[in-house]
């Protein structure tokens, strides 16, 4: 450093640490943007429709040559080679087959207009061109005429939901009820029951078969046909012969579908929206539990606590607590809520139902919890900040009109530290809506049959599992790197998990801004 | 033919009982260690203005702050003798003190509102006393506003925050508030000096058409203030009553050479 003393003048010394010190903030802003960038373009990228080849390669494994249709999701270079992942259907792997091509197996590629991506009703898609639609009565329908041949599928199915749900269930709730009752097995009533479970049964059948009738044909590039049932298509796109607006239709329409749907195919087709519903209501719960506790104990350290050792001690411990690693947090919320809180319950009010646990289970309330504990520290310290800032004047002013300590607290300092408050909030929502390892221990799981919100009554069930857009990110990246459509999900999720965090911030800013012009010194 | 709109001046060192608002007895104070208050006996006559003055550091804002018992907010106060207002003595472990602070009303130096509407501000004593109908906080919030002068400048925006009101606005608005719970004393702690000339007069000619229904106490730092609005004054100096006498005598005839030399700005 004396060398480069001697070298610079005063002036260039101090032009000298000011670049040094905008190298780097323009470093760490350079990080932030490349991540920004590779979510942004790796999750938008599973949106955008990726195009139909015919593709012409030399198959490694079966020692033959292949015509497929396929759609080139990704392209990656493994010691130096090129190597393509390759997403297929052909005769013998109609939904969809995946494999990685090396760049001089490819023997010949063009663009393949008059093949469509079928998108199924389970997750998967079929490459291949859809030739004409038949049905019992007639064989070679239009293409064209989808809409309304659809409209016929979905009619039947409709109706033979209905008859399952009308009908069959209520059978079986009687039969049900026959069981506990003791009832002979060949007493009348029960013979009955049967006997029109019968019929319901192949009246269903008839209906499917009817459904069924109706079906696609199909032709894979090597020439090939297949039948599709149309109840099991989705939609179908020309994916090679788009406009740029139908690009544009169809990506909305999967971001609809990723937005509202329900995860299909182990999580790597189909949508995240139980993923996106847990997070949000979990991050919620935590919200309501941790800003009161947070709140309270801020208002004792700072209002009441003796200025002591005691208190300061307190105050570094709280502060330390923010530094635990979060899996301690997640390991005590098992032990603790989990085990014991939850276990304690269930011998309490749940004791006919044991040994399987009512809420000695992991569950979203024992995870929001989990989580408030996460964040306390958080909202303590903001709060307590907050708390230092409201000026001895104002709290002068109130004793002076004869307010007692509590009602000086609760009308005067609460509203005006209300920012700061909400400035805490703001960190335990950010840090709690990211957090995942914790998770995992007390209730967040790959998936998730029902949300903790259904038309049942107590109607949210605290108790139940739930889908975390963290977790299920954290699932993605196991997928085998050859799924690349997969993999690209996980980046879509954390495109999703970040608008969600962002959203959540942006609230509690637009909040705190409101309370602050209001409380404004 | 003037003496006749003035009051009697009274002997304040040989006060009556019925003419004293506030007696205080040997009163020590200490703050941890350091005694601020040192054996002051005074007694402070009913619907007066009476300043106390003296260097800064001297204990007048301490002496007036014991009146209202606001010491207590700051820990290791503690203090001996007694201060009796309204016959008891309010330095009694058993003294209700929020009760207390609302029979003795106090506006600091620096305008202090509530981030509030204007209204919220007056009637914020009010309502703590369980006030909540709306009629009779009303009426109370104009009454003290009119009390404070300054019910014509604000009755079209009552409900506005009452940030937004000028210095000597928010200094009059923080006196209707306390003239809201109807105080027998108003202290007022160096209530003008963070204000200007001729809101600083505004303010005096509202004290002397407030001392018709309380007893008021001030302290101050600027002598002509003293001189000119309070009928009495004491001096202190050190933590010690050095001298407390009718305004008149003490600014014209000091008894004493430390007032003398303090009202004539030989130091302070």
């Amino acid at each position: 450093m004396t060398s480069v003393n001697r070298l610079l003048s005063s002036s260039q010394r101090q032009s000298f640490v000011i670049s040094a010190t905008a190298f780097l903030a323009s470093l760490l802003l350079i990080a932030l943007l490349s991540i920004l960038l590779l979510i942004l373009v790796r999750g938008g990228a599973y949106f955008w429709p990726t195009p139909v080849y015919e593709l012409t390669f030399y198959d490694q494994l079966q020692n033959k040559q292949k015509t497929v249709y396929a759609q080139q999701r990704q392209r990656t270079d493994s010691s130096g080679e090129k190597v393509w992942q390759v997403d297929y259907s052909d005769e013998n792997s109609p939904y969809g087959a995946k494999t990685l091509v090396e760049a001089p197996d490819v023997i010949a590629k063009k663009l393949a207009p008059e093949s469509a991506q079928i998108n199924l009703t389970d997750g998967r898609a079929v490459l291949a061109e859809p030739v004409y639609l038949t049905s019992a009565e007639s064989a070679d329908i239009p293409v064209s005429e989808y809409a309304s041949v659809q409209e016929k599928v979905h009619a039947l199915t409709a109706k033979i939901e209905d008859i399952r749900e009308t009908w069959l269930s209520d059978i079986h709730q009687k039969l049900a009820e026959l069981d506990v009752r003791n009832v002979d097995a060949d007493a009348p009533a029960r013979l009955n029951l049967n006997a029109s479970f019968d019929r319901w049964q192949s009246e269903i059948i008839l209906l499917e078969q009817r459904r069924d009738a109706f079906q696609m044909k199909v032709v894979f590039a090597s020439g090939a046909s297949w039948q599709l049932p149309l109840s099991d298509i989705d939609s179908f796109y020309f994916v090679s012969s788009q406009s740029l607006w139908e690009k544009w239709a169809m990506a909305l329409s999967s971001i609809g579908t990723f937005l509202t749907e329900s995860p299909k195919q182990a999580n790597t087709s189909g949508g995240v929206f139980p993923a996106l519903f847990g997070t949000v209501l979990m991050v919620f719960l935590m919200t309501i539990i941790v800003t009161p506790f947070g709140v309270l104990a801020a208002v004792y350290l700072s209002e009441y606590a003796p200025d002591n050792g005691f208190t300061a001690a307190i105050r570094v411990s709280v502060s330390n607590m923010a530094g635990v690693p979060s899996i301690v947090y997640g390991v005590f919320g098992l032990g603790f809520f989990v085990y014991t809180l939850g276990g304690s319950l269930d011998d309490l009010f749940f004791a006919d139902h044991l040994p399987s646990p009512t809420m000695g289970t992991p569950g979203v309330f024992w995870a929001a919890l989990t989580m408030a504990i996460l964040t306390l520290p958080v909202v303590i310290v903001a709060t307590e900040e907050g708390l230092r800032r409201v000026p001895d004047g104002l709290k002068a002013g109130s004793y002076a009109l004869g307010a007692t300590k509590a009602e000086t607290v609760l009308y005067t300092i609460l509203p005006i530290a209300s920012p700061g408050i909400m400035t805490g909030v703001i960190l335990a929502i950010a840090r709690a809506a990211g957090e995942v390892a914790p998770l995992m221990l007390v209730g967040a799981v790959k998936f998730a049959p029902n949300l903790p919100i259904d038309g049942e009554f107590p109607y949210l069930h605290l108790d139940r599992q739930f889908m975390h857009l963290g977790v299920l990110i954290y699932d993605g990246a196991f997928h085998s790197q050859t799924d690349a459509k997969g993999s690209s999900m996980m980046f879509a999720a954390c495109l999703l998990l970040l608008v969600v965090v962002f959203v959540l911030n942006i609230l509690a800013v637009i909040l705190r801004t409101r309370l602050r012009k209001r409380y404004l010194l | 033919m003037l003496k006749l709109f003035e009051h009697e001046t009274l002997d304040v060192g040989n006060l009556a009982d019925q003419d004293t608002a506030i007696d205080v007895q040997a009163l020590n104070l200490w703050f941890g260690q350091k005694q601020v208050l040192h054996d002051i006996s005074m007694r402070i006559p009913k619907n007066r203005i009476t300043s106390l003055i003296g260097q800064s550091g001297c204990g007048k804002s301490t002496l007036i702050s014991a009146f209202n018992r606001l010491n207590d907010l700051y820990s290791g106060c503690r203090s001996q003798g007694s201060i009796i207002i309204d016959g008891r003595d309010i330095n009694h472990a058993k003294e209700n003190v929020s009760r207390l602070r609302t029979q003795v009303g106090m506006v600091f130096q620096r305008p202090n509102p509530f981030p509030m509407s204007i209204y919220d501000n007056v009637s914020y004593g009010l309502r703590l006393q369980g006030i909540r109908v709306r009629r009779q906080l009303d009426d109370a919030v104009e009454q003290s506003l009119r009390d404070a002068a300054l019910w014509e400048e604000v009755k079209d925006r009552l409900f506005e925050p009452a940030h937004i009101l000028s210095g000597g606005q928010q200094q009059r608005l923080v006196i209707a508030r306390a003239l809201a719970l109807k105080p027998d004393i108003l202290l007022l702690d160096e209530p003008t000096s963070a204000l200007d000339p001729l809101t600083t007069l505004f303010i005096e000619e509202l004290m002397a058409e407030l001392k018709k229904r309380c007893t008021i106490v001030i302290v101050t730092h600027n002598m002509q203030q003293a001189a000119r609005v309070s009928d009495y004054t004491a001096f202190l100096h050190q933590g010690q009553l050095i001298e407390y006498t009718d305004s008149d005598t003490l600014f014209t005839m000091p008894d004493k050479k430390q007032t003398e030399d303090y009202i004539t700005g030989r130091y302070g």
